[in-house]
């Protein structure tokens, strides 16, 4: 009989909040305050098991099609790539440094050729020398398997027709490589300023050339990091040993790690994993803990707490296609009426979010704060919702009383904020309703234009430190696919003027990057201005480790370097 | 006896064929479920979903996609997980089997023993003071959530008291096979057992002391009490066994649904990798594959369990026939 | 004489006139049964704490509005509350060097946030009041219809045996190794995304209706399988036999014979179900499936306090409390009933049975 029940509870009070949090996530934070941990380096000795827990698995353990940063804080350990983000902390991390490549080429041909030179005696961890002709296989693979963002790698020469037909796939005249001379080639049909960045990406980490096409599941092939996979189990946890074949060769783009054994534990709830870092048997929990171990965390354990802020937005996507938001002023009336410190309560308070009224988040490349939907706007600043105003657009804009459904989630905090939006919605004269549904449903179904969502609730994490990861891919014409459940850009934003300033610094950021961001700042603004979501908050992270671990390191891309902190 | 066994496994074979059916059915019926477009990832382009549309064979009749699965679930047992290519369903539940196993039988232990002793107590104490506080604690017990118990007592055994000389013995959650370390085994299984067996305690209790007080009235019970035998045996060695029937329903039911998989908030509670937690993550993914293999897996236990009652209703009560 | 002439005379003159029948009027069944309940003061008891708990649940916008002075159903996140005489937040920021988190007041034990606030800033006491409605509602509702299925088909599978109860019996095992949860997620989805229809009615989600029957269908084996155990006990006794020797009819052979003897499983098991029935509420809740955000339920309210179990237990613990005074009183109700209907089973095991 409870066992019924239990079954139907079952989905209650767990599901962890990150919805579209198994993206690729990272951040570009740097400098300045919010971080509370010092990018301090060096650390204690080598040796040692560290513990990780976490709830659930990342699903595949397959570097072309894995997504997730859970996972690909690992793959950092055991493959390289070409290029990699330098392994620091603070801005420092955001830098590209040459890994398997000898240095980091400049393109020629106008930008669309890219020559790297590969480091010689280099192995994979089952001994097997790295050649240049494995990236061959690394790229096909992408379009085999498939890997899950492949459009990174379209501007490579005959990527776009891979991408319609793998199976007659070839990327011969897009990727020469020589064995002999250890030189990889990239040939482009365009000049793409963000290629280093991609290049930094698991996706396009070596892999040996006889590795399979298809998912290899639960079986990493072999890498040429300092760690090596020794299992995964997704129901139990995962294992990395030292890759007896490696010898650092840059201390920037892949230094040695200092514990002999990083051990991975799936399964607790967590509550549970908090409880055990306190109690010291474990070292680290890859998830946020939860609201109501905040406090005691920042009163007992403060020293083992790190928060660093997320190059991340919490939003909600307002349709512009479909009533009453298709209505600019009805848009704008929803974000003066937005009580984002309520939104940022709802969090965690201000120590763990920032609210925000634009798209960039703080510290990204082509940042300028910008805030025009608050009281006493001017600063740049959230201060305060202005009710007056949106109530006087709302009569404006004619759409008073019209019904609004807001899509959000079962999970605690997307409920918490999904009604308090229906509340701020109600309070200047719309009659709103909160509609939730699981996560994984609701992110696909906010996608697809066919469902009309009003307002749909999302998060998006950065994939690496470019301003149009953001504003191109969320609110770009051309990722807004009609009728299907993959469009990204939930709102069906499509302005002419906006995009093809989003085209020009594009263009501009091969060669004037200050420029570029100039001009993405403006798009910024601009989208700001039309007023296509309800930017909500920027996250921070709170990193919670055991008494023993020192060396902590934020990276703003890759989070808590793990194989940098030590635990003896 | 063969009769009864032939008939019950034709039955089995066609709840499992109903479930998938049903199972199929409502999830590819649900809108805005679509395995490819969750298989394909966070950012996909719509040639990467129609690519892997055709990899998983999504594109087929709905049909011919039930028999294949049907197909790879049964046959080829090679039957895998749409949230992780890599996992193999079959085996995952193999491995997790014991571990739901060790959880349901310790608690079913304890609760069988304390629900017979409470529920003779409320019966033979009835009129006394002891009856309704008996009730009271086996009403509070089956009032509390399962995830709220399992997760005060973690609250106390793990974090406030864990350095207690009560709790700092209990270890940390998990399990440890019982092959490889039978105290570890039990230490850990130990306050799981107390927590999932105080929610059935209750209504044990109150159903057993309602079928004794039942029995009290029937006439064989009056010959034996005129036969001068003592209550005690009155008690134990005539009423007990036919009002054990209902008890017995009950038992077959919670035990076939708790094998299946039905502890999932326990399991998910205490970090048990059990079916339940698979059960319980696969719900949440809604990752089909999974969904139905632990339904089938529970399927099956439940149409065992009910086969073995009725078994026991044969013992239990002299004149009934097997069903 | 003789003695046996005695005998013969008539002992007293008999009356003229028979005694007209109503100075004899027997009592029904069923009136002597109401009798012994109300005599039954324990019982009674139990009957008048349950009303209090349905007038207090129906009394909630009254406790909201002239008490409490709260909203319970718009979130409070940025407001501030009376305690000792100074405004306190509602929403607590952490302490210690790093202030994270922000924690909902706790109990005041005053009239404004009683039992404290939850995660929304809205008061504990108001709504567990308010949820009272839904809760009652869903799961006394579930358990009577619950009930009366499962004794329909419990009698049936259990008298006619053979095919029938094959069917019936595989059917309650198909229904009770379904997985819900996928059910209720389709649904909620459906009704969500889509809205339902079925001939004239039209589902909305919000319809109590839904869990109601949800959840009534459920556990249906649960009470069907111990109902069917009992009449495969009872058909075996003797004054059956008696009653089809006399001609009784299958059917008066199920409802005068059987279903008075396996009644009491049902009257037992009902009140225990309603505590499964009022949580298992919770869960569809969850699901957006019956109560919809933001209205309240003794479930969304014990799964808001899950999130708060290390600091504000008392979310969690309030309407357990209600769930458990509910079904005690029921239970109690419920074994006077039982007493009442069935005279023999006053008797005490163990002791002198009294007059």
């Amino acid at each position: 009989m409870s066992s019924r029940r239990s079954i139907l509870i079952g989905v209650l009070a767990l599901t962890v909040m990150a919805a579209g949090c198994g993206g690729g996530s990272s951040s570009t934070s740097g400098s300045s305050g919010g971080s509370s941990s010092a990018s301090s380096t060096g650390g204690g000795g080598k040796g040692g098991t560290f513990t990780i827990l976490a709830n659930s698995n990342w699903g595949t353990a397959d570097p072309a099609k894995n997504y997730t940063l859970q996972e690909w804080q690992l793959l950092i350990l055991t493959h390289d790539g070409l290029v990699g983000f330098k392994r620091a902390g603070g801005t420092e991390g955001t830098k590209i440094v040459a890994d398997l490549a000898t240095e980091v080429p400049q393109p020629t041909d106008g930008g669309k050729t890219w020559t790297f030179t590969l480091r010689p005696g280099i192995k994979y961890s089952d001994g097997t020398d790295l050649k240049a002709s494995d990236f061959q296989r690394v790229f096909l693979r992408q379009f085999t398997v498939p890997g899950p963002a492949n459009g990174f790698y379209e501007p490579i020469v005959g990527a776009a027709e891979c991408l319609k037909s793998p199976k007659t796939c070839d990327l011969s005249k897009g990727i020469v490589t020589d064995d002999q001379a250890g030189t990889v080639t990239f040939h482009l049909t365009a000049p793409d300023p963000e290629f280093l960045d991609k290049l930094g990406l698991p996706f396009a980490f070596a892999v040996p050339g006889n590795t399979p096409l298809k998912d290899t599941g639960n079986n990493p092939p072999p890498g040429t990091g300092p760690y090596m996979w020794d299992h995964y189990d997704p129901n139990q946890g995962a294992k990395l040993v030292r890759n007896p074949y490696f010898k650092e060769w840059s201390a920037d783009a892949q230094p040695n790690g200092n514990p002999d054994v990083i051990e991975y534990k799936f399964g607790l709830t967590v509550e549970a994993e908090v409880t055990e870092v306190e109690n010291g048997t474990a070292d680290w929990v890859f998830d946020p803990p939860p609201a109501d171990r905040l406090n005691e965390i920042s009163t007992k354990y403060a020293d083992q707490a790190h928060v660093n802020p997320l190059t991340a937005d919490y939003y909600m996507a307002l349709n512009v296609n479909v009533p009453p938001f298709n209505n600019l002023q009805a848009r704008q009336a929803a974000n003066f009426a937005a009580d984002r410190a309520a939104y940022v309560k709802i969090y965690g308070g201000p120590s763990l979010a920032q609210p925000s009224c634009q798209v960039l988040p703080p510290n990204f490349p082509g940042y300028e704060p910008y805030c025009p939907y608050t009281t006493n706007p001017g600063d740049g600043q959230w201060h305060g919702p202005d009710i007056a105003k949106a109530k006087q657009l709302v009569e404006q804009s004619g759409t008073k009383g019209a019904k609004v459904a807001v899509v959000g989630t079962t999970d605690e905090v997307g409920k918490a904020l999904t009604e308090q939006v229906v509340a701020d919605l109600n309070a200047i004269g719309y009659k709103a309703t909160a509609k939730l549904l699981a996560g994984g449903v609701q992110y696909a179904y906010i996608q697809n234009s066919d469902n009309k969502v009003q307002v749909g609730y999302s998060q998006w994490y950065q994939d690496y430190p470019a301003a149009s990861d953001f504003l191109n891919i969320l609110l770009g014409c051309g990722s807004f696919h009609p009728h299907s459940d993959a469009s990204p850009n939930i709102s069906g934003f499509c302005d002419q003027t906006i995009q093809d300033k989003m085209d020009q610094a594009l263009k501009l950021g091969l060669t004037d990057p200050a420029g570029a961001n100039k001009l993405w700042a403006e798009v910024d603004h601009d989208v700001t201005d039309q007023a296509a979501w309800i930017t909500m908050f920027n996250p921070k992270l709170i990193d919670f480790l055991s008494k023993r671990v020192t060396g902590y390191q934020f990276s703003p891309q890759w989070y808590f370097l793990i194989a940098q902190a030590s635990v003896q | 006896m063969l009769a009864f066994i032939v008939r019950r496994l034709i039955g089995t074979v066609a709840v499992v064929f109903a479930i998938t059916l049903l199972v199929f059915l409502i999830f590819f019926h649900t809108p805005g479920v679509d395995p490819a477009r969750q298989l394909a990832g966070r950012n996909p382009n719509p040639d990467t979903i129609k690519l892997i549309r055709h990899q998983y064979g999504l594109d087929r009749p709905l049909p011919v996609q039930y028999v294949i699965l049907m197909k790879k679930l049964f046959i080829s047992r090679d039957l895998t997980s749409y949230s992780n290519q890599g996992l193999k369903v079959v085996p995952a539940i193999a491995a997790a089997a014991p571990v739901t196993l060790s959880l349901v039988f310790g608690a079913a232990v304890i609760w069988v023993i304390v629900a017979i002793a409470m529920g003779l107590a409320a019966a033979v104490l009835r009129g006394t003071v002891w009856d309704p506080i008996l009730m009271v604690l086996a009403l509070i017990g089956i009032s509390m959530p399962v995830f709220w118990l399992g997760e005060m007592a973690n609250l106390i055994i793990q974090s406030r008291y864990h350095d207690s000389f009560l709790f700092s013995w209990i270890p940390p959650l998990g399990y440890t096979p019982l092959t490889s370390d039978p105290w570890m085994w039990f230490k850990q299984l130990l306050v799981p057992w107390l927590v999932l067996s105080v929610l059935y305690i209750g209504l044990y209790a109150r159903v057993l002391r309602n079928s004794l007080l039942e029995t009290e009235s029937e006439d064989y019970v009056r010959t034996a009490r005129a036969k001068g035998i003592s209550e005690r045996r009155v008690l134990l060695r005539h009423m007990l066994r036919t009002s054990m029937i209902t008890f017995v329903s009950l038992f077959g039911l919670d035990l076939g649904v708790l094998i299946g998989g039905g502890a999932l908030l326990a399991e998910v509670v205490f970090g048990l990798p059990g079916v339940g937690l698979l059960t319980y993550k696969s719900l949440t993914s809604l990752d089909l594959p999974v969904i139905m293999a632990t339904v089938v897996y529970g399927a099956i236990f439940i149409v065992i369990a009910s086969a073995l009652v009725d078994v026991a209703y044969a013992y239990l009560d002299p004149r009934v026939r097997l069903a | 004489m003789s003695d046996v002439a005695a005998l013969e005379q008539p002992i007293a003159p008999l009356p003229e006139e028979g005694i007209g029948s109503g100075a004899v009027a027997g009592r029904s069944p069923w009136e002597l049964a109401a009798r012994r309940l109300l005599r039954n003061r324990v019982a009674m008891a139990a009957l008048g704490l349950f009303v209090l708990i349905v007038l207090v649940s129906l009394a909630a916008p009254l406790y909201a509005e002239h008490i409490a002075h709260t909203d319970p159903f718009v979130p409070n996140l940025n407001g501030t509350t009376e305690v000792d005489g100074k405004q306190v937040p509602i929403m607590q920021q952490g302490g210690g060097a790093l202030k994270l988190g922000v924690t909902p007041i706790g109990p005041t034990w005053h009239s404004n946030f009683f039992l404290g606030a939850d995660n929304q800033g809205r008061d504990v006491m108001a709504r567990v009041l308010y949820g009272g409605r839904s809760s009652l509602l869903i799961g006394i509702g579930s358990a009577l219809i619950c009930g009366l299925v499962a004794v329909i088909v419990g009698l049936l599978a259990g008298f006619f045996g053979g095919l029938t109860d094959t069917v019936l019996s595989r059917t309650l095992d198909v229904i009770w190794a379904f997985p819900v949860y996928l059910l209720a997620i389709s649904i909620a989805t459906v009704l969500i995304t889509q809205g339902l229809s079925v001939g004239p009615f039209s589902i909305s989600a919000s319809s109590l209706w839904l869990p109601t029957l949800i959840i009534a269908v459920v556990y249906v084996p649960y009470v069907a399988r111990p109902v069917r155990g009992s009449v495969l006990s009872v058909r075996e006794k003797e004054f059956i036999d008696a009653a089809i020797a006399q001609g009784a009819s299958n059917t008066r052979l199920m409802l005068s014979e059987i279903l008075p003897n396996v009644i009491s499983v049902v009257i037992v098991l009902l009140p225990l179900m309603i505590a499964t029935t009022i949580l298992t509420e919770s869960a569809l809740s969850f699901l957006t499936i019956g109560v919809q955000p933001p209205q309240a339920s003794w479930g969304t309210v014990i799964s808001d306090g899950q999130q708060l179990l290390y600091t504000r237990p008392w979310v969690a613990i309030a309407p357990g409390i209600m769930i458990v005074l509910t079904v005690l009183s029921l239970n109690v109700l419920g074994d006077g009933i039982r007493d009442a209907l069935d005279p023999r089973a006053k008797r005490r095991i163990g002791r002198k049975a009294k007059a």
